[in-house]
This record gives structure tokens, C-alpha cells and sequence, in this order.
């Protein structure tokens, strides 16, 4: 009984790309899934079309994250780092078609339209996002914490707000003999 | 959240209710718990309630928030597979699994076959383990005693042989990149062998037992439908998601590991209700406990650990990898920078996914339904909270 006729990488990747048109900056095919950049303007239309696209229909939503990419490459490539993004996995579950939305948000004051129009489930990871990255999503029906307190200060998976007990004490790790080099990375 | 102006009733109002003959009621908030024996863990659910129905119910998570991908960024590989098996407590060699292909697959690390096997046979043991708790919590919540002393004599044959293998009952960290960390002790076969075939052999009665029993039947059937668009919104995955005909299942379709060479099924249901999830749950043992017996006939012999480099470095890329965890998909979306520690990994558990759609579901059930549909939610805390 074989529910799910599975489309192939590149075929995926072609109907995406036609489907969204300019409405992406970027779209690629990264281990079989559907990498597509956006613009947070273009968000909402972008995940309407996939969902409601004719042979898209990425019906399931799987996450909602995001990523500080600020210190990416660490202390030797520095010229890799990036900003902060939203991440958005969604996936078609008859095609077995997998596509990540990434969209990147400015450094200062972060905002992101939300989606919970479209995927209702959105609602809890958004929050989560808010809270761990500090980006607001803007028309969320319930912008409260979902996790922490509500009088937390910070932002947890910013790479700028350091785990409390490596401010005490540096990473073990990075005295392992073969490489004495590894910095702390917050 | 809780009760604003608007929902207050006014006088006038329950003077005209009374008249027409109704009860005047007022909605009232009702604390359930964080310490709830339904809860599995701490959490809390914060119900308004008119009269016998809830009208609303928001889960309130986050007691158990430990900060998990905070954690990983700061340690290296090897530490973290034996921290993300603390996740989700009832099926910690499940947790692993993502983690240890998202650094194969980063890594290209070939895992040999003898190590693909084993970890079939392992993650399906821990699915039985798994499906077996919720199948006597369940019961247990609905007032059936009985159940309980079954699961855990059949639990602990299975609990045995993990035992052997890993030397943990709960928290195995077992899995490695690469493959495992040592080959299966000798008499494991048989331990494993006579777990599952008791598992196969008595089942049918406990079907009996509950699926059969009028009373079961009547605190499930129909409540707390889960309709099949909300599951796809929500992402809704498990026995839970294909409770509601999301017939989903990523061992069948994406096969990892070597799930492509057994003979299974996929079980799934149509209504969406208690009684259709805990359905689901009871028969996915039996066919875990058949994939266990299929792989110990097939298990090739070999190395269990692939070549892999003394120093655990996956090179830049992303990748976003999910595995079928016993409660649903769990994926793990996997950056790396090159370092020795992850740059970040966002953790996809199934359990947080599955317990947000809990309020659309609540809204407007009665109060006595409650704990059935708690119950048949199949979560963990520590997955969900992670």
C-alpha cells in the first residue's frame, strides 16, 4: 500500500520555483529537501502558495524556528557569520516533499509576520521563537512567553546571551589537547 | 486567558435563562494541576468551565524547560547524544536516532549494516516499551487497574534485554555517530526473542479486555475528535496523527535505517477520537514487536562501528533529518559551522507539536471527558517542555 508516490528532488524544487516565481531570493535543493529564502514581506503569500499550491500542497507543518547565525565560523572565518532568520519547515505529505522556508529578519528590532492564519499550529513555535530570538511576529493572536517567565530578561538562543555556568567557567572541552584553540562560543 | 469582562454574565441574563426554564450558570476557572496524576509530568492545564462543559482550555507548558538547544551549542557530539536521550524519558534510544544520523549524514559516515540492524531492533524494543506505559496509563486514568500489572510484566522481559545491551533501563546513550557503542551481549537474541513473542502471544487479550469492554468503549468513542485538517495544522504526528487518518509514518515513507526490508504495516484510523488513538497505539506494538523478530532473524554480522575520525567534526552544511519516535516524527534540524559542537540544532519533538493542538480540541467537552482525552494524548513533559 504505497500512500506516498515520492517526487523527486529535482522535481520538487522545479514546482516550487515555478509556483513562487520572485517572490523567493533564493531556492535550492540542500540533502533532498527545498531550501527557499524570502523576504518577511513575501512571507504569508509564500506559505499560502505552498500549502494551497496545485502539486505543493505541504498540508503539514512541521517547525517554526529560527537561527542567529551571528557567530557562524566562530573566531577563524568570521567573514561567514550572518543575521538572524526565521525557519519554517513545512512538508507535503503525499509527495513526501520536504521545503524550508528560511527568512531573514534585521538585527535590530526583528519583525516577522505571523502565519497562524495559515498553519493554526504556528501559534505555540511562534512564541517560542519571540521569546528564544526576540523577534516579533507581528499580528499573532497571543504574543505572551510560552516557556519562561514572564519578567525574563534576554533572550536565550541569541548567541549573544551566554549559558551562566560558562561566564563562570570556560568550555571543558576546549582543553582537550588537540585543539587548545576553541573559544567559547557564548 | 481566564474569564474577561465580556464573558461575565449579567443579571439580566440569568434572570432570563431562569425563566426560560435553564440552569444559570457562570464560568468559573479550574486549575488543573502542575501536580496532576494525568499530566505525566508537570503540567498545567488552566480550564474555564461553565457548568459540566469546558469552554475553554489553554496548556500551560514550561515547567520542565531545561533549555536543551542552548545546551547542545555547547558541547561537543559525543555528549550530546547521551543529553538529548533524556528528552523524551519513555523512548530515549529513539531520541538519539535523529541526532546520530544528522552527523552521519553531515559527516558521510557510513554505519555498517550489522549497526543499521541493531538499531532497528533497538528503537522498535523502545517503541513496544513506550507504547506499553501509555497503554496501562490510559487504562489506569480511565479507571482500569488491571492493565497496569500486565504492561509492566510484559515491559519487563523487553526492559530486561535493553538492560543487557545498554546497562540502563532508561536513559540508554547507546547509539554513536557512526554506529553503536558496543555489539549486543550474548543470550540478548533470546531475552529479546521471548519478550516480543509474549508481547505477540497476549495482546489479543488485552484487546479484549479494554477494546472489547462496554464501558471503555463508551468513555472514548466520539470524544475528543481530532479532525484531520486540524492534525496537518497542527502537525500532529504517532498514534495520535494517524488516530485522525493522518496516515503518516516516516519508517515507510522515507525509510532510514533498514525499515524498508521488513514486513509491516502502517495502522491507522479514521475517526479521531480516544478510542481510534489508543487503537492505533495497542496494534503498532504488535507490528513493532513483528519488525523485532524479523530483524533478529536478518541481523548480519560484522563490526557495529563504521570508520569514524577520533574527533567528532561535522563539516559546514545544514541538514533537517526526522525519524517515527514511538509518540511521532522527531527531527532535528542540524547547523554546523565546522566546529566540534553543533552551531544549532532545533529539536522538533513530537510531543510539543501534538499537545498544541490540546486547546482546539478541549473547547467545549464536558469536564468528565477530560482526563479520557488527556489521557489518549499520548505526551510526555519532558518532550514537550525539552
Amino acid at each position: 500500500m504505497p500512500v506516498v508516490e515520492r517526487l523527486a528532488p529535482e522535481d520538487a524544487l522545479a514546482r516550487v520555483q515555478s509556483a513562487l516565481g520572485d517572490s523567493v531570493t533564493e531556492a535550492r535543493l540542500n540533502f533532498g529537501q527545498v531550501d527557499v529564502t524570502c523576504e518577511p514581506a513575501n512571507f504569508v503569500s509564500v506559505m499560502r502558495t505552498l500549502r494551497d499550491g496545485e502539486g505543493l500542497e505541504c498540508k503539514f507543518f512541521t517547525f517554526l524556528s529560527g537561527i542567529d547565525r551571528t557567530a557562524f565560523g566562530g573566531t577563524d572565518k568570521p567573514e561567514k557569520a550572518g543575521g538572524l532568520e526565521v525557519l519554517c519547515h513545512v512538508y507535503a505529505p503525499d509527495r513526501a516533499v520536504h521545503v524550508n522556508v528560511h527568512v531573514p529578519v534585521g538585527l535590530e528590532d526583528p519583525v516577522c509576520p505571523t502565519i497562524t492564519g495559515i498553519y493554526a499550529g504556528a501559534e505555540w513555535h511562534e512564541r517560542e521563537t519571540a521569546e528564544m530570538f526576540g523577534i516579533r511576529f507581528e499580528g499573532h493572536p497571543n504574543p505572551v512567553k510560552l516557556y519562561l517567565p514572564e519578567d525574563f530578561e534576554g533572550h536565550p538562543l541569541r548567541k549573544t546571551f551566554r549559558l551562566p555556568s560558562r561566564i563562570i567557567k570556560d568550555w571543558p572541552g576546549a582543553k582537550d589537547p588537540e585543539e587548545a584553540a576553541a573559544g567559547g562560543r557564548g | 486567558m481566564g474569564i474577561t469582562e465580556q464573558d461575565a454574565r449579567l443579571p439580566e441574563e440569568v434572570v432570563k435563562q431562569l425563566a426560560e426554564g435553564r440552569l444559570a450558570t457562570e464560568q468559573m476557572i479550574l486549575n488543573v494541576g502542575p501536580q496532576h496524576p494525568a499530566t505525566h509530568g508537570v503540567f498545567r492545564l488552566l480550564a474555564t468551565i461553565d457548568g459540566e462543559v469546558l469552554v475553554d482550555a489553554e496548556p500551560i507548558v514550561g515547567y520542565m524547560h531545561r533549555g536543551y538547544e542552548k545546551l547542545v551549542e555547547q558541547r561537543d557530539y559525543r555528549q550530546i547524544t547521551n543529553l538529548v536521550s533524556r528528552m523524551d524519558w519513555l523512548s530515549g534510544i529513539n531520541n538519539e536516532l535523529p541526532l546520530a544520523l544528522a552527523i552521519e549524514t553531515l559527516m558521510e559516515l557510513d554505519v555498517p549494516p550489522r549497526a543499521q540492524w541493531l538499531r532497528v531492533i533497538l528503537a522498535e524494543m523502545n517503541r513496544i516499551l513506550n507504547h506499553l506505559m501509555f497503554f496501562q496509563s490510559f487504562s489506569a486514568e480511565l479507571g482500569a487497574i488491571t492493565p497496569t500489572f500486565y504492561a509492566f510484566r510484559e515491559r519487563e522481559d523487553i526492559q530486561y534485554a535493553m538492560e543487557m545491551v545498554t546497562g540502563g533501563r532508561m536513559h540508554f546513550g547507546f547509539f554513536r555517530p557512526g554506529g553503536l557503542k558496543e555489539d549486543v551481549p550474548r543470550g540478548f537474541y533470546d531475552q529479546a526473542l521471548k519478550g516480543v513473542r509474549q508481547v505477540i502471544a497476549r495482546l489479543p487479550d488485552y484487546e479484549d479486555l479494554l477494546i472489547g469492554n462496554e464501558i471503555f468503549k463508551q468513555r472514548t468513542i466520539n470524544v475528543g475528535v481530532l479532525s484531520k485538517e486540524s492534525a496537518y495544522q497542527y502537525g500532529v504526528t504517532g498514534p495520535i496523527g494517524r488516530g485522525s487518518d493522518v496516515d503518516m509514518d516516516v519508517r515507510r515513507d522515507e525509510p532510514y535505517l533498514v525499515y524498508d526490508q521488513f514486513d509491516w504495516e502502517v495502522q491507522s484510523a479514521s475517526h479521531g477520537d480516544c478510542f481510534d488513538r489508543f487503537w492505533v497505539l495497542l496494534h503498532e506494538v504488535v507490528e513493532s514487536a513483528k519488525i523485532v523478530e524479523q530483524a533478529i532473524e536478518g541481523v548480519p554480522s560484522g563490526p557495529v562501528l563504521g570508520k569514524v575520525p577520533r574527533v567528532i567534526q561535522a563539516p559546514e552544511g545544514e541538514v533537517y533529518i526526522r525519524c517515527e519516535n514511538p509518540l511521532g516524527e522527531l527531527g532535528m534540524y542540524l547547523v554546523s559551522d565546522g566546529d566540534r559542537r553543533p552551531y544549532r540544532i532545533k529539536i522538533r519533538t513530537p510531543s510539543y507539536s501534538n499537545v498544541s493542538a490540546l486547546r482546539e480540541i478541549l473547547r467545549g467537552t464536558l469536564v468528565a471527558d477530560m482526563i479520557a482525552i488527556l489521557g489518549s494524548f499520548f505526551f510526555v513533559l519532558g518532550d514537550v517542555d525539552r
